[in-house]
């Protein structure tokens, strides 16, 4: 099936001090060589990725086919710093990413206040984010005839769900910002918020049909009715055949209860299924691939990793 | 039935197929990372 790779952001720096640590730019270096080399077509500029400046992420982005997306980061004049999307048709879909990042905090705001705003680097300012959004997934579900909008936000928990209920024309938000981790794809208004795992420890993956318009079906409530079912199935198999060689009366009569119950709960886990999972229409399926030490690494960028973070240091 | 219909059958069924064919679904995997923090070795 065709893979189309992305990034929601947050993902070069460890803390906004990062800055005083020497390994930090190696770091971010290596990481922003690896997501074009390992075909990501995307990534969303988040507070974190800006510890080093814009100069240093268009400098290492340069001629990359790794695209830095931010619709509302602009410069002190009021110039957008990235572009705001970029589109791509991956098997056969034309589908639109954009990427979101932090609006301004206002300076005079209590620290720690939590109205879905970030403090960012002299220079760099984030215009409203809705207002942003909105433009952006206009102009490509009408000009660009796109077929699919994913939206990278690179923005508070509190930020994301704001605009996943509110951004028409949007399919999926994949939120990064506060390290939630992995969690359930939520349908949340008009479109479905992905929280897409963290440092380093899994991968989101989105498996997405799409035939006709309209908003997608998620096939996981359905999958789990399927499998539950199928447990149910079986223990009924066993109580019928407890029944056929038991001869004491009392224990048939607790048997047949046990049966009756265990059908009732099959046909309700039947119409779960039945509701939840068109086979047609749009759909999608989430699950988490684990990076654990189970999986091999790559040899070389092994070796390129032991270069910046040697074993025994801190950071390995 | 007359016997024209077969052929007519046949060739609406050749020339729907590939419409058939073009309305299958359209199938995508998306692979998101994100929070990766400055991550390069997550054993640490």
């Amino acid at each position: 099936m065709p893979v189309l790779a992305l990034d929601a952001g947050n993902a070069l720096f460890k803390t906004l001090a990062d800055g005083q640590d020497p390994a930090a730019k190696p770091r971010a270096e290596l990481l922003l060589e690896q997501l074009d080399a390992q075909g990501y077509a995307a990534m969303a500029v988040g507070q974190r990725d800006l510890v080093l400046g814009v100069d240093f992420l268009k400098k290492k982005t340069k001629g990359t086919k790794l695209k830095l997306v931010s619709a509302n980061l602009v410069d002190a004049k009021g110039q957008p710093l990235f572009p705001a999307s970029v589109v791509t048709t991956v098997g056969g879909l034309k589908v639109g990413i954009v990427g979101v990042s932090p609006a301004s905090a206002d300076p005079k705001a209590p620290a720690g206040s939590s109205d879905g705003t970030a403090f960012l680097p002299e220079g760099v300012r984030g215009l409203p984010v809705a207002p942003a959004v909105t433009a952006e997934v206009k102009r490509l579900r009408q000009k660009e005839q796109v077929q699919l909008v994913v939206l990278l936000a690179a923005v508070p928990y509190v930020e994301a769900v704001k605009l996943a209920q509110g951004a028409e024309g949007v399919d999926f938000v994949v939120q990064s910002h506060d390290g939630r981790g992995v969690g359930m794809a939520q349908r949340q208004g008009v479109s479905t918020l992905v929280p897409p795992g963290e440092r380093g420890r899994q991968v989101a993956k989105l498996e997405v049909s799409v035939d006709g318009t309209g908003p997608f079906a998620d096939l996981s409530e359905a999958n789990r009715a399927r499998e539950s079912q199928r447990m149910v199935e079986a223990n009924i198999a066993r109580v019928q055949e407890r029944l056929k060689a038991e001869k004491n009366e009392d224990t048939r009569r607790s048997l047949q209860e046990t049966l009756a119950s265990f059908e009732s709960r099959r046909d309700a886990l039947a119409r779960t299924a039945e509701a939840q999972g068109p086979a047609t229409g749009r759909t999608y399926l989430l699950t988490y691939l684990q990076l654990g030490t189970d999986v091999a690494s790559d040899a070389a960028v092994q070796k390129q990793v032991e270069r910046v973070e040697p074993p025994g240091s801190a950071g390995h | 039935m007359s016997p024209r219909a077969p052929r007519l059958a046949a060739l609406a069924l050749l020339l729907l197929l590939p419409m058939v064919a073009g309305a299958a679904p359209k199938k995508l995997v998306l692979l998101f990372t994100g929070d990766n923090g400055g991550e390069i070795a997550p054993c640490g």
